[in-house]
Parts: structure tokens; C-alpha cells; sequence
């Protein structure tokens, strides 16, 4: 457990030690901490993971937090794995992508270091206290790091838009707390056991509150409207680190609440679940709309949210009904996406850096070609972009496998609700599924495949080592996950077992003959397609085989404009759904017979910022303007104000203690 | 062990002859003498021993697309049981590879088709893609409500007791038996959905995605295409034949009834035009309302009176 510490240590100290090297060396300073701060933790992550057993650390604060301790449980090992490993390969990528940048250095990786940190410590401590502290720390820290590029409008109102966004769901969390803490008496997360598995309103309306706490950081719908600006003005490493990591430590949250909560309601199981269905559609559906590479992925995180949260509500069902095969699917399932999600969206985000460092552009209808310029970062995206879609034998198969699984699990246990929640699940993980494919597939296809579309600025190149490295390692990972996931479950078995009611944790190994026949599925694929395309290069040997231009139906004057782009692949299905995801589309066109310019522009709308974010701040603007007279501007009304606060602290003094 | 690798050699081999089945129907209809049955296996044969042109264009994608197509499909077959044998392999949520095995496919097609830069194919890919997200989910409705029915998780075990149920199989049956031929409608890129005969035309889906492909290639991606529909087809089997039947009965009656789906689809084809592109999703919604209503009836099988 001090192991750990020491490893907070090591990555805050490297972002204090970056301040004092020249830009090019802050990097690689950073980097050397943060590796040195991986023999630290890893080790005790990993072995609390495979053991079981927890770790904890007593410490002592004056002040109001007393004495409290650390604890290292196995879900809290889980997120702090992913979290170190998370910083340390944004540090490797950051050396590489952070070239390009003069100044601000110091002050990134300053903060870089922090956030890192702060995220460590958020999992490991037990204290309402120490955990807002932790909390704000790491919001503001991202804060900074979201506004990297301030002089850029749009980076600043996105920096700004998230700073409002985080803090607004701190307050619910520090309400929820204080009031957990009042009625318990005391901070310590362990006391919160009696409130919040209390029957009745209090346990219900608390959980509630700290899930809008904590899903506002992970993006649950409509508390999610900050990720698509927030992800996009970040750099690189960064985003990667925001969205495969830090929204995380929201899930963490729900999934710690989840721990101290016995007797769970039903209706907020479903809730959960229901919120979570919406989470993941929306999020899709909305990702397809978008235009904006980095924006797009940002979307996707959304919808990787709602189905870890499917995961978890589909856990939480299973508790209620005492069922604890379903629990262990759901728990397996939404953890296990969340490692899973922090591999290929970490990839997705760096290979989308390299693509932005080498064509400055993160307009997708600008890009094409790039898998000729940048085979090995084509070759990563792709596999990451099946990952991410949950195709077979990628490492999002295997969490998603587990939640429909567990959705069809509940179908045999006689319960009518269950039954239309395994329906719903079933309808919307498959209409997610289906959404991710047609996305991904626009994505990579009008990327990295085609001819450009526009004219890049010298030859893209992929010659920086430390971008593809990240991916590299990522990728293997993916791999492994998806090809042998019982190494996986073996992994997160203990962190489901804590999740179960004592005496059931065995139950996990029923899953494992499940997963074995995957596996040797995935050598059965391997084997087919070996055969076959063995037999392809047989029959083609000896015969001619042609390159020549693509066959355009006879149309001799084809240009690469003339390919599909990406709104126009995205265009039959957004017609479908126009009532969910409006699009305000400007054409321009010259009513003349040989027109020479014509323009089209398609902005899309995200309806639950239209209509429950921005309605519910209008509201919010007129209740607060109510007391606008206070703030006057007129200097003797702030010192009448001083008069009545010293006049008032006097009285209080004297008069009433 | 013999008998199920001769079953599924078979199930392997016969999709060419069905697609000869399609267009012998066709050809009765429209009053011609028609082609062999065997016809696509003598096409087959003769784009295996052809060479390729491949566009400059492309890149790997578009090379290895084709045989992981066939790969994935082949997959999913295995795990597909064939009435009174099973499935090759089993296992609990075997379903979920086999919908997502066949978006595996669905994939590869769909990048390699923009790998090519052509705007027909793009075109074609993302109509593909747009449809799949209507009959994806209702697919899952429909295993849900098997699942439902016969409380069990995996297709071996499903239809090995879907037939002995209840009262109300029989009209699940016909609901689940629509639903899935509809799907195989619009997975086998057949008429109204999609029609495979007019290659050129702006109105196309899948035909005009491989529009580059030649040789082998072309041949691994017809193959795939029937095989996937021979698949569905005995999905359809699986919900018609008995479990409780004998090998020989159970094996003649799946062909006879994958024999009549075929037939149904080359009569579909005679009879009715290809819908507008704008109608299909209507169309493709059928299959969802259908398969909600037979999920609707198991409910009310359960929990309803009409036990």
C-alpha cells in the first residue's frame, strides 16, 4: 500500500521536475517518473487483483478529516491500473505529439503530473473529505489541460463549459455527501453503508444524487453535453487520457456506491439500466452526425458509458433478484468494458492525434488515403475501430458478450419487468452494435481508405515512434483480451466477487467454460481464414493480376471530390432518424445553368442539450437574476453589506454563544 | 461425430445449388426453360480459375475482405444447429456470436467497398450499413423471444425443445418464421430489398459494393452470400422440424423446407418489384413489429391467462 503512495509520489514530483528542463527534455523528464512510478504500482495493483485481498493504510489529518485510512480493494486496484497505465502511455504519447507545441509546456505536464495523481488518489481513499478534495483536484487539473490551447476562442468556452460542468457535479456530490455524513455521523465511506442500504427515501434520493454526481463526469445522458466540447479542444494525449480514463473515475464512483449499497432498490437497478439504454443510443446515434474526428470519438465515449452502465444496472438487477450468475455477468461485463473501453478509445484518440499532426485537420471529409501515408497507425485504427464496435474477436466482444449473456439469463428468472428489461437491453445494445458499425465503418473507411480528399500538406509520415508505441502496446493488450479472455477473468474475479453476496463468489467460474469455447472459436476463425486466403494466393499464382483505376461504371473523369464523404455515408441512416439527431442543412447554390461554386453545410443538434440542458440553465438565469439587485456594482451598497455581516458576526458572537 | 461432418459438409456445399434453385424459379415464372440447377456451381468454378484486377486505389482491406467474409460466415454457420444434429459448436450466448459474426462480414464488405473510392460503392455501403441498424436489433428480438419461451440461453439447446413448449409455439412459429425470412430478404440482398440482377443501377445495395471485385474474390463473395442466406434458412428449419424427428425424416424435411424458402424467395422476386429505396426501412420494420408480437405472446404465455 505504500508502494502506491510512493508511485502518487513519483508522477506528481515528475510534473514538478518537468517545470525545471528546457521543452525538449520535459518530456522525456516526465516520462522517466512516470515509468519509475509504474514498479511501484503496478505490482501492488496487480497483486491485490489476483489475491483478493485488501490493502489499507491508516493515515491522520488534523483538521475535520481526522483519522481515516487508505484502502486498496480489488476495484479499487482495477481503476488504479487502468489509471497509471492510462498516464504513463499519455506521457510516452506526449513526448512525441508535444513537439510541435513551444510554449505551456511546463504548465502541461505541471498538471499533467497533478491530474494523474489526484485520479490515483480519488480511487484509494475512503473519506468524503479527502475524496472531494481529490476530486476537485482532478477536475481543475484537467481543467487547465482542456484550455492548453487558450488562445483559441473555442478552446477557451470548451475550458470554460467543462470547468461549469465539473463543478456543477461536485455540488451534487459534496450534498450528497454532507448529508450522507450528517445522518451517519461520520465521513468515512464505511458509514455510509447503514444510509445508503437503509430502506425507504433517504437511501433511494441519495443514491440518485451521487449518481448525477458522478455520472456527470463519466457522461451519462443529459449530463454528458461537456464531452463533446471538452474532448475535442484538448490535445491529444489528453483526450485520450479524459475519455479512456478520467470519465472512468465517474463509473468508479457509481460502482463504489453500488458496493455500499445492500438491499438495493429494484426502480433504481432499472433506472440505471434505463438511463444507461438511453446513454449508449444517444451517443451513437450522435457520434454518426458529426464531422469532427476528435468530436465523433468524444460521442463514442458517451456510448461506451451506457453500456458499461448497462453492465452495471444488469449487475445491479441481478442482487435484486437474487441471482447472482446475472450479477456476475453484468459486473464481468461493465468492468470489464471499462478496461476494455480504455484500450481502443486511448487508440482511436492517439491514432486520431497522428492523423491531425500529419494533415492539421480533424475534418473527416477532408481525409481519405491515409492507410498508403500511415500503414502501421491504419492498421491500429482498424483493429481498434473493431474493437469498438463489439465485433468477435476483438477485446469489446468479450464485455459485451457478457452483458447479453446476462440479459438472456434473465430471461429464465420469471419476472415480468426483468423480462422487458432483457428486451430493451437486447433491442439497444444490438441498435448500438449496428450504430458503431455503420459509424467505425465511416470513420475508417473515409480516413485512412479511398484517395484524399483534400490536398495535404506534405507527405504524411508516421516517423515519431513515440506516437505509435502507445497504440502498440494498447493493441496487444486489445489482442489478448480478445483472443484469450479468460487471462481477463481472471483478473477481474475478484473485483466481481466483491460485488457478491459472501459465499457466491464461485459462481464467476461458470462463466469460464463459456468463454473457453470462445476461444477456440477465435482459433476456428484463425484457421478458416488462413485456409482461405492459403487457397486464395494458391488459385491466383501463375494467373495475372491487374492493378488499374477503379472501375467508375464507364465515368472517365473521376476526381477523388467525387467520393463519398463522410456526412453523405452517414446521410441515409441520419434521415431516418431526424427527430433525434437534427440537422440544420445550408446549401448554396447559384441559380445559373453552368453554376461554378456551390456549398453545403450540415450542423447537427444534440436534442438533450436543446431541450434539457439549455431550457433548464434558461431557468436557472431567470431564478438567479431574481437576486441580481445584490451585486449592484455601486460601491456603498458593498459597504453597507460589510456593516451588516460584521454587524451581524458581533450579535452572533456576543450574543448568541 | 461422422454424420454431423457430412451434415455440415452439406450445409457447406449446397448454397450454390439453392441460388440455382432462386433462378430456376425465376426463369419458370417468366416462362423460360432457365438455367441448370447447377449453373452458380459451373460460375464458381469458372471465376476461381480467372485472375484480378485490382483498383490502385485500395489498399490490404481490400485483399483479405473477401476470404474473412467467407471466414466469419463460416463461422457463423457452426453454430447453426441443423434439426435432430445440432450445431457444430455450442455454447451458452452462442447467438451473439453468430449475430456478430455476420456484422463481422458486414464490416469487412463495407470498408473494402470504400476502400475503392468509388462513389457507387460508397453509396451502396451506406445504404448497407443504415439497414443493418433496423434488422440487427430485431433479430435480437427475435432470439429473445425464444430464449423466453424456452428459458434457454444457447440455439442448440432453444430449438432442441422450442417445438415440445407450449400452446402458443405454434404462432411464434409463424411470427419468428416471417421475421426470418425477411431478414433473409435483407441480408441476402434479394428483391424488394435489394435486386441482385441489375448491377449498374443507383438503386443498388450490396451488388453494387463489390462492383470491383473479379476472380476468386468475386467467387468468395457470391459463395458468402448465398451461404449466409442458406444459414437463415435453416434457422427457419430449425423453427419448423420437430426435435423429437429421426435423422433421416429430420434431415429431408430441413432440406425440403430450405428448398421452399429459396423457391419463396425466387417467387418473391417474379412477383413483386424492388421497393423504393425510401419504402425499405418500412419494409425492414416488419420484422421488428413481428417479432415484438411474438415476443408480446410469450409474455402473455407467462404472465398473461392464456396459459
Amino acid at each position: 500500500m505504500f508502494d502506491l503512495l510512493v508511485g502518487v509520489l513519483l508522477v506528481f514530483a515528475g510534473g514538478v521536475a518537468a517545470i525545471f528542463f528546457g521543452n525538449r527534455a520535459k518530456g522525456i523528464i516526465f516520462f522517466g517518473f512516470m515509468t519509475a512510478s509504474q514498479f511501484f504500482i503496478l505490482p501492488v495493483t496487480v497483486g491485490v487483483l489476483i489475491s483478493g485481498r485488501d490493502l489499507s493504510l491508516p493515515v491522520y489529518f488534523s483538521g475535520p478529516i481526522g483519522e481515516t485510512f487508505l484502502r486498496l480493494d480489488p476495484l479499487a486496484s482495477l481503476f488504479a491500473l487502468v489509471v497509471s497505465a492510462g498516464s504513463f502511455l499519455a506521457a510516452l504519447y506526449s513526448i512525441g505529439y508535444m513537439k510541435a507545441y513551444r510554449t505551456g509546456l511546463s504548465s502541461y505536464y505541471f498538471f499533467l503530473g497533478l491530474m494523474s495523481a489526484s485520479m490515483l488518489l480519488v480511487v484509494v481513499v475512503q473519506n468524503a473529505i479527502m475524496f472531494i478534495v481529490a476530486w476537485e483536484v482532478m477536475s481543475i487539473s484537467s481543467f487547465f489541460l482542456v484550455s492548453f490551447e487558450n488562445g483559441k476562442e473555442d478552446v477557451r468556452k470548451a475550458g470554460i463549459y467543462y470547468f461549469i460542468a465539473m463543478q456543477v457535479g461536485a455540488a451534487f456530490l459534496i450534498a450528497a455527501f454532507a448529508w450522507a455524513s450528517s445522518v451517519s455521523g461520520s465521513p468515512d465511506f464505511n458509514s455510509f453503508l447503514s444510509v445508503l442500504s437503509g430502506s425507504g427515501g433517504v437511501s433511494v434520493l441519495l443514491f440518485v444524487l451521487l449518481f448525477i454526481g458522478f455520472g456527470t463526469k463519466a457522461g451519462f445522458v443529459p449530463m454528458h453535453t461537456w464531452l463533446p466540447k471538452a474532448h475535442p479542444a484538448a490535445p491529444t494525449g489528453v483526450s485520450a487520457l479524459m475519455s479512456g480514463v478520467m470519465i472512468k473515475t465517474g463509473i468508479y464512483g457509481l460502482a463504489r456506491i453500488i458496493l455500499l449499497t445492500k438491499n438495493i432498490d429494484p426502480m433504481l437497478a432499472y433506472g440505471v439500466l434505463l438511463i444507461s439504454l438511453i446513454t449508449g443510443i444517444s451517443g451513437v446515434m450522435n457520434a454518426i452526425a458529426q464531422h469532427d474526428i476528435k468530436r465523433l470519438l468524444a460521442y463514442h465515449s458517451i456510448e461506451n458509458i451506457g453500456i458499461i452502465g448497462i453492465g452495471l444496472g444488469l449487475g445491479m438487477l441481478g442482487l435484486v433478484y437474487g441471482n447472482p450468475l446475472i450479477a456476475v455477468l453484468g459486473f464481468l461485463g461493465g468492468l470489464l468494458h471499462v478496461v476494455n473501453h480504455f484500450t481502443f478509445k486511448s487508440v482511436l484518440f492517439y491514432g486520431s492525434g497522428v492523423v491531425y499532426s500529419q494533415t492539421h485537420t480533424r475534418n473527416i471529409d477532408a481525409l481519405g488515403g491515409l492507410a498508403k501515408f500511415l500503414p502501421l497507425t491504419s492498421a491500429m485504427f482498424l483493429i481498434a475501430s473493431l474493437a469498438i464496435t463489439g465485433l468477435p474477436f476483438f477485446n469489446g466482444f468479450i464485455s459485451e458478450f457478457a452483458i447479453y449473456l446476462g440479459l438472456a439469463k434473465g430471461f429464465s428468472v420469471n419476472a415480468l419487468p426483468l423480462d422487458i428489461a432483457g428486451l430493451l437491453g437486447f433491442l439497444g445494445l444490438a441498435f448500438i452494435g449496428a450504430m458503431a458499425l455503420l459509424c467505425f465503418t465511416k470513420v475508417y473507411g473515409i480516413c485512412f481508405l479511398g484517395s484524399p480528399r483534400s490536398h495535404y500538406h506534405g507527405t504524411p509520415n508516421e516517423k515519431e515512434w513515440t506516437l505509435l508505441l502507445p497504440m502498440g502496446v494498447l493493441v496487444v493488450v486489445m489482442l489478448t483480451i480478445g483472443f484469450v479472455p479468460l487471462v481477463a477473468i481472471e483478473l477481474l474475479k475478484n473485483v466481481v466477487g466483491e460485488f457478491l453476496p459472501s459465499g457466491q463468489s464461485g459462481i464467476i467460474d461458470a462463466v469460464i467454460p463459456t468463454y473457453r469455447a470462445l476461444s477456440i472459436s477465435v482459433a476456428g476463425f484463425a484457421g478458416l481464414f488462413a485456409f482461405i486466403f492459403g487457397l486464395r494466393a494458391l488459385l491466383l499464382r501463375g494467373k495475372r493480376v491487374e492493378t488499374f483505376k477503379t472501375w467508375d461504371c464507364g465515368y472517365q473523369v473521376g476526381s477523388p471530390r467525387l467520393q463519398y464523404t463522410g456526412s453523405s455515408f452517414a446521410q441515409p441512416f441520419l434521415s431516418l432518424v431526424k427527430e433525434l439527431v437534427p440537422q440544420k442543412i445550408e446549401v448554396e447554390k447559384e441559380p445559373v445553368l453552368f453554376p461554378e461554386g456551390a456549398s453545403l453545410e450540415t450542423h447537427s443538434q444534440d436534442i438533450s442539450e436543446r431541450f434539457i440542458i439549455r431550457p433548464a440553465l434558461k431557468w436557472l438565469d431567470k431564478f438567479l437574476d431574481l437576486f441580481s439587485w445584490i451585486q449592484s456594482g455601486r460601491m456603498q451598497q458593498y459597504i453597507i453589506y460589510g456593516l451588516i455581516f460584521l454587524v451581524s458576526l458581533l450579535v452572533w458572537i456576543f450574543g448568541v454563544r | 461425430m461422422m454424420v454431423q461432418t457430412f451434415v455440415t459438409l452439406l450445409a457447406v456445399i449446397s448454397p450454390l445449388f439453392f441460388i440455382g434453385l432462386i433462378n430456376k424459379v425465376k426463369a419458370i415464372w417468366a416462362g423460360r426453360k432457365g438455367a441448370s440447377l447447377f449453373q452458380p456451381y459451373y460460375d464458381f468454378m469458372r471465376l476461381l480459375g480467372k485472375g484480378e484486377v485490382i483498383s490502385t486505389t485500395t489498399s490490404f482491406v481490400f485483399r483479405v475482405a473477401p476470404s474473412l467474409n467467407v471466414a466469419a460466415v463460416l463461422l457463423a454457420l457452426m453454430v447453426v444447429p441443423v434439426p435432430h444434429f445440432g450445431s457444430v459448436i455450442h455454447f451458452d450466448g452462442d447467438f451473439v456470436l453468430f449475430a456478430y459474426a455476420l456484422g463481422l462480414a458486414k464490416f469487412l464488405t463495407v470498408i473494402a467497398a470504400l476502400d475503392t473510392g468509388s462513389s457507387f460503392e460508397g453509396m451502396g455501403a451506406s445504404r448497407e450499413v443504415a439497414f443493418s441498424t433496423i434488422v440487427e436489433p430485431a433479430f435480437f428480438v427475435v432470439i429473445g423471444s425464444l430464449a423466453l419461451l424456452t428459458q434457454h440461453t444457447s440455439f442448440d439447446s432453444i430449438f432442441a425443445s422450442f417445438s415440445t413448449t407450449s400452446r402458443v409455439t405454434p404462432l411464434v412459429t409463424i411470427l419468428l418464421l416471417v421475421s426470418l425470412f425477411i431478414m433473409l430478404l435483407a441480408e441476402g440482398s434479394r428483391v424488394p430489398v435489394d435486386d441482385p440482377n441489375t448491377h449498374l443501377e443507383l438503386t443498388m445495395i450490396h451488388e453494387v459494393m463489390v462492383l470491383d471485385y473479379s476472380g476468386p474474390d468475386l467467387a468468395f463473395i457470391q459463395y458468402s452470400a448465398a451461404l449466409k442466406m442458406t444459414i437463415i434458412s435453416i434457422l427457419i428449419a430449425d423453427l419448423i422440424v420437430p426435435a423429437s424427428w429421426t435423422m433421416i425424416p429430420a434431415l429431408l424435411l430441413s432440406a425440403i423446407i430450405v428448398g421452399i424458402v429459396f423457391a419463396s424467395v425466387g417467387m418473391v422476386e417474379s412477383l413483386i418489384a424492388r421497393a423504393r429505396i425510401s419504402h425499405i426501412p418500412q419494409f425492414l420494420l416488419v420484422m421488428t413489429t413481428l417479432s415484438l408480437t411474438a415476443f408480446a405472446v410469450v409474455s402473455f404465455y407467462f404472465f398473461g391467462s392464456i396459459r
